[in-house]
């Protein structure tokens, strides 16, 4: 029989005849009486022929690496099972993760194991070898060099941090003095580098340090969500808002944005503005802190009077608080807004305590277009015979106006390195296969410099190369390996390009580093230059004299999913919720409640957005807190690539991006397509599949917030949502299985801090061997993720109050889902876990209808069964993996749970310590939103946060007791500031579907 | 009008009546039964090896204590196979031009590992951890049996889950000094209750009896 999923993906499964029905049935019920009278198959133990020193069969091992996203590292350590890697988390002593780790680099493992990944080396259509391209591109013995110098040689790159990198692009420029080398980031900002260019008279880049901030505005800017410090910035910003007692403090932040944002949904003020409004916001704030101007007064008069009375007060708020505030625009915001923002810092003495300035870590930063487009009209005068793309999608992420593929067949010789066969490999006469950065060495500078060193975990798969290896061949260079290149440049005495020489100490110096996973003391130098006013208002005017066209205005932004499409084969990310949307495979056009009623469209509706002779198709996603008058679209889907099915859902917004506007399109118009206009196959295409399909709280207090006041005022408001509930069973544990138990295990999600960003979720998929089931499977409710953070919405649904809440296994004591098991199936152990047998469980699915909570979920298709071996490789060998009729659900990583009791046992039966077992979600929590630990230990955090006045049981009246508990979710509001939502907030009238 | 049935259709329908109870009651239980046959579980099933490896000789004539090759016993929850090297350690010496060895020297010099059949399987949902088992004082016979009477391999316990469970439910019987974890045919001097029940307490064995503590 054929597997039932191959790609886990879009087959839906229950399309059958009753013929075909019949025949399966048939199978079965063969299969079944035959399966008893079958032996267990033998297996074999294959034992090493010679040892590999650290590794002991049974035990895990953790290496420190980096992963390298949008050029900047963010450090790591990988755990490994007998040699192959089989789970990411974050390296607590690497600045950009400080143990945290986000949904790229965590999924980022399954592309490890992917069996559609490119293979070695291929020219045209013909293998090839890597002799192949060195005997063609690299120094030969008595061969001429290139006439013109390599004046028609040229790279295209990602941008990039690595030391190693700049060093061969300078040989590069050595062998080939003509060679130019141009950079394509589709994701990156521009309006920093013009901004601090003319604003601060260098190319600076800001560097925000939120642990002292006590008063926050961020622009456009989802500092804790995305970006290439965000673990940090949630990490520090997190820590300012947690309030245990009412006499704390917590900072205040204020957020205006367009498309709401998981740090949108942290604000305790939020303000919507459309993309063109977020610098005039600024330039409001400016004004009201006494920067006398008339573009500052005309950019204020340009605003919504709710809009200038936010920045009134968030400028006095902000003034009241110098030296204890961070002024942050976002990377995709104009020039204007980060020339403003920088001043704003200044006058308001920031500069030097909570934002200081450095080099950038980016020595190629690359732009969304203008490089690429610059590179088009090279090529176009057929000034380019050879072009090497080391790594992107140039073809994939091009803006709409450069026909980059087109242009690529009208050069000679190009060469492509490119993880899987995609829109770009397939136009080039060479294709080699990228490298995995688990099998690669290599090392990138972190945001703030820290230069941090890529490590392999194993040896290429499928025989992949990495970029520096690609350039080294144009080098050059003798040796090719990464790893000598690398040992060279920092140990053999080179100069890194930071005054920092490599004369280090050898070999203990570099086993330290690798251990580390970073190099110490190569953080970049501050400096605090003096932020020029004047250069920010002629910016300013210079925006204000553009005119603006009418109709809606396009934000685009890279997809907090799948980032700029290079992840759109991965099904871990394809299938996580979107923070905001949860929407699952595939994008959508958002548009704000008022917006979409004008235009006549709904949820769903299949509309089209035209701009500029552009259009794109796609179903229309109603999102409360959008700004009215634009509408925000996610570049990464709609991939054409044929051979990743996973990546094809949605459309391409590339389609609608040119290279003027790479981030904010104006101008634009939808239009309601009319029933004929989509084939009925479009159609299911682009259908939502959402995991969520209701926002509405109801009124029931499932999710409960409070203001700091209403807690200093009322800190006993979540107390009849705790503690004992008259019973007619009493509840006394049972004595004898106490005994047994040293630690009753628990877990508090504090809500004030949670951003809904999505690290637990994939954290928890990886862990715990989650399969994925595909769009069909997510409409119909089907999706596995133990952990599903559920958003709610109250407010006006123009301006609603998101909160984001993480459901998982409640673990309650008195569990309803034990009582209905007629198997015992699922039970409850001594240390308080809701055990879950998957080789008990016949499939009744009782349990779920029990839960309260909704959060078991049940495998209707054998969803681990289709893949192949290699992909296999990713699954925990500590985890069972469940087969089709059994139910699942978090264990609160059990696994890690009784390994430290083990461990904890053979060591003497020493007590566990508290932070020894982690669950997976906890541990990737940038925000440290979740908390575990034992309730025995009255010192442990969890204990401490079981006396926190905001703790609360959600569903408290059903008496279930459960061990998992929340904290209330505060906001920290200006008492000066009107609310739109009063007192008992009305529900916000939105739901999909 | 005659009667349908004759007279003797009533008794007759009564033994059908008894016979299908018995048979419902019968077919679980045989089934039930016959899943804890040896046939089903594997007990004493020969299997044959790659290299007929004899245990009884290294154990007995040579003296070698089963953490030698099995040497992650005490810290890992695989007790571990030897790698071809362990095996070179000596056979590089002694025995090195048997024909029977000749999987081994292939397997060191070709740096393949030898296939080894697997003799005591437990399924894919099961996680045995072996250190812990040996920290608390269960000795290797406790499951393996009499390794040093066994020229060949065999699982000579049932494996099953309620096997498991008589001893975790009550685990004093089986203990033994960790000194004498290894040894075979070992049996307690003098007073063997109060000797375990010292063990216990000195070890603090206090076996799970929890799904998760195998069930993961």
């Amino acid at each position: 029989m054929t597997p039932e999923f191959p790609d886990g993906a879009d087959l839906p499964p229950d399309e059958l005849s009753r013929r075909e029905l019949g025949e399966l049935l048939g199978a079965a019920g063969a299969a079944l009486s035959l399966a008893g009278c079958i032996h267990s198959p033998t297996e074999t133990i294959l034992p090493y022929a010679h040892h590999p020193g650290p590794i002991t069969p049974g035990l895990p091992l953790f290496y420190a690496t980096s992963m390298v996203l949008d050029g900047y590292a963010t450090g790591l350590l990988v755990r490994s099972r007998e040699g192959r890697p089989i789970k990411i988390e974050g390296n607590p002593e690497h600045p950009a993760s400080l143990g945290a780790a986000g949904v790229f680099e965590q999924a980022s493992i399954l592309e490890l194991y992917d069996s559609r990944r490119m293979r070695g080396l291929r020219r045209r259509d013909q293998p090839a070898g890597w002799n192949d391209l060195r005997r063609r591109f690299g120094v030969r013995e008595g061969a001429p060099e290139r006439a013109d110098r390599g004046a028609g040689l040229a790279f295209l790159l990602e941008p990039t941090s690595s030391p190693l990198r700049r060093r061969l692009l300078e040989r590069i420029a050595l062998r080939f003095p003509e060679s130019s080398v141009y950079a394509h980031a589709p994701t990156a900002g521009y309006g920093s580098r013009v901004a601090a260019r003319a604003a601060l008279g260098a190319a600076l880049v800001p560097q925000h340090d939120f642990r002292d901030a006590l008063r926050v505005l961020a622009v456009g800017s989802d500092f804790t969500a995305s970006g290439p410090f965000h673990l940090r910035h949630a990490r520090h910003f997190a820590s300012t808002r947690r309030v245990s007692t009412p006499r704390d403090t917590m900072s205040r932040l204020y957020a205006v944005e367009s498309v709401p944002t998981p740090t949108g949904s942290l604000a305790d003020e939020r303000l919507r503005a459309r993309p063109s409004e977020l610098a005039l916001v600024l330039a409001a704030v400016a004004h009201e802190l006494g920067a006398g101007s008339e573009a500052l007064e005309a950019a204020a008069d340009r605003l919504s009077p709710r809009q200038r009375e936010l920045a009134a007060v968030a400028a006095r708020d902000l003034d009241r608080h110098r030296g204890r505030g961070v002024v942050i625009a976002g990377e995709a915001l104009d020039p204007a807004a980060h020339a403003l923002a920088a001043w704003l810092n200044q006058r308001l003495d920031n500069v030097g305590s909570t934002v200081w300035y450095t080099e950038p870590a980016l020595h190629l930063e690359g732009s969304p277009a203008q490089d690429l487009a610059r590179l088009a009209r090279e090529i176009d005068a057929g000034a380019v015979d050879t072009l090497v793309i080391a790594g992107g999608n140039p073809v994939y992420t091009a803006p709409s106006d450069v026909p980059f593929g087109e242009l690529l067949e009208r050069v000679e010789e190009t060469i492509c390195l490119a993880p899987y066969e995609n829109e770009t490999s397939t136009r080039c006469r060479w294709a080699i296969a990228a490298a995995h950065y688990l099998e690669s060495w290599g090392d990138a500078r972190a945001y703030d410099g820290t230069v941090s060193l890529v490590q392999p975990l194993i040896a290429p798969l499928c025989g992949g190369r990495t970029a520096d290896e690609l350039l080294a061949v144009f080098a050059g260079e003798e040796s090719h390996d990464a790893h000598a290149m690398l040992r060279d440049l920092w140990l053999g005495g080179g100069d890194d390009g930071a005054g920092t020489r490599g004369e280090r100490g050898g070999d203990r110096f570099w086993e330290r580093a690798l251990q580390a996973g970073l190099i110490e003391g190569t953080t970049l130098t501050r400096s605090a230059p003096v932020a020029s006013l004047d250069a920010a208002v002629r910016l300013l005017e210079e925006r204000l004299r553009e005119r603006e066209p009418p109709g809606l205005e396009i934000a685009l932004r890279s997809d907090p999913t799948v980032h700029d499409g290079s992840f759109a084969g991965n099904r871990w990310l394809q299938e996580l919720p979107d923070p905001v949307t949860k929407l699952t495979w595939g994008n959508a056009v958002l548009l704000s409640p008022r917006t979409a009623s004008e235009l006549a469209v709904g949820n769903g509706s299949m509309v089209e957005v035209e701009t500029a002779g552009r259009a794109v198709r796609g179903p229309v996603f109603v999102l409360p807190g959008h700004a009215d008058g634009a509408l925000t679209l996610h570049l990464g889907h709609g991939r054409v690539a044929p051979f990743e099915p996973a990546a094809a859902f949605g459309f391409d917004a590339y389609a609608l991006r040119p290279t003027a506007a790479p981030w904010v399109v104006p101008g634009a118009t939808l239009r309601a397509l009319a029933a004929g206009e989509m084939s009925a196959r479009e159609r299911r295409h682009h259908a939502l599949a959402s995991t969520q399909q209701h926002w509405r709280l109801e009124g029931r207090d499932l999710v409960l917030r409070q203001t700091l006041e209403e807690l200093r005022a009322r800190p006993d408001l979540a107390a009849a949502h705790r503690g004992p509930l008259p019973s007619f069973y009493g509840w006394e544990p049972d004595p004898s299985a106490a005994a047994h138990a040293r630690d009753q295990w628990a877990m508090t999600i504090d809500l004030s801090v949670c951003t809904g960003c999505n690290a637990c979720v994939i954290a928890c998929q990886a862990e715990n061997n989650i399969q994925v089931v595909g769009k069909e499977g997510v409409r119909k409710g089907r999706e596995m993720h133990w952990i599903r953070i559920d958003r709610y919405l109250t407010g006006p649904p123009e301006e609603p109050v998101a909160v984001h809440q993480p459901m998982l296994c409640q673990h309650c004591e008195r569990a309803p889902c034990e009582y209905v098991c007629p198997v015992f199936a699922t039970t409850h152990s001594a240390d308080g876990l809701n055990e879950m047998t998957y080789n008990r469980c016949v499939g009744t699915r009782f349990c779920s209808n029990n839960c309260p909570y909704k959060v078991r979920r049940f495998n209707w298709f054998d969803y681990s069964h289709g893949h192949d071996d290699t992909a296999a490789l990713v699954w925990n060998p500590e985890v069972t993996v469940r087969e089709r009729g059994v139910m699942e659900k978090c264990t609160y990583c059990v696994q890690r749970i009784r390994g430290a009791q083990i461990q904890a046992r053979l060591e003497g039966d020493r007590p566990i310590a508290d932070g020894e077992v982690v669950p997976a979600c906890a541990q990737a929590c940038p925000s440290r939103a979740i908390v575990f630990g034992s309730l025995t230990d009255p010192a442990s955090e969890v204990s401490r946060s079981r006396q926190n006045p905001r703790l609360y049981s959600v569903l408290h009246e059903l008496g279930t007791e459960p061990r998992t508990r929340y904290l209330v979710r505060l906001t920290h509001p200006h008492p000066e500031l009107a609310r739109p939502d009063a007192r008992r907030p009305a529900d916000a009238e939105s739901t999909p579907r | 009008m005659s009667a349908i049935f004759p007279p003797w259709s009533t008794a007759a329908f009564r033994w059908v009546l008894v016979l299908v109870a018995a048979l419902l009651l019968a077919v679980p239980i045989a089934l039930m039964g016959w899943v804890r046959t040896p046939y089903v579980t594997g007990e004493l099933v020969p299997i044959e090896q790659p290299v007929p490896f004899d245990h009884r000789h290294h154990v007995v004539d040579d003296g070698i204590d089963c953490r030698y090759c099995h040497l992650t016993v005490e810290r890992s929850p695989t007790a571990g196979l030897p790698s071809t090297e362990v095996c070179m350690g000596c056979h590089s010496q002694i025995w090195n031009d048997s024909p029977l060895l000749e999987p081994v020297r292939q397997s060191f010099f070709e740096s393949r590992p030898i296939a080894w059949q697997r003799v005591h399987r437990l399924p894919d949902f099961v996680f045995f951890n072996h250190a812990i088992h040996v920290a608390k004082g269960i000795g290797c016979e406790s499951c393996h049996g009499r390794v040093d009477r066994m020229p060949r391999i065999l699982q000579v316990v049932p494996l099953t889950m309620g096997w498991c469970l008589e001893c975790h439910r009550d685990p004093v019987s089986h203990l033994r000094p960790r000194e004498a974890i290894t040894a075979m045919g070992w049996r307690p001097e003098s007073d063997a209750a109060a000797l375990r029940a010292v063990l216990a307490k000195r070890y603090q064995v206090s076996p799970s009896t929890d799904c998760s503590s195998c069930h993961r």
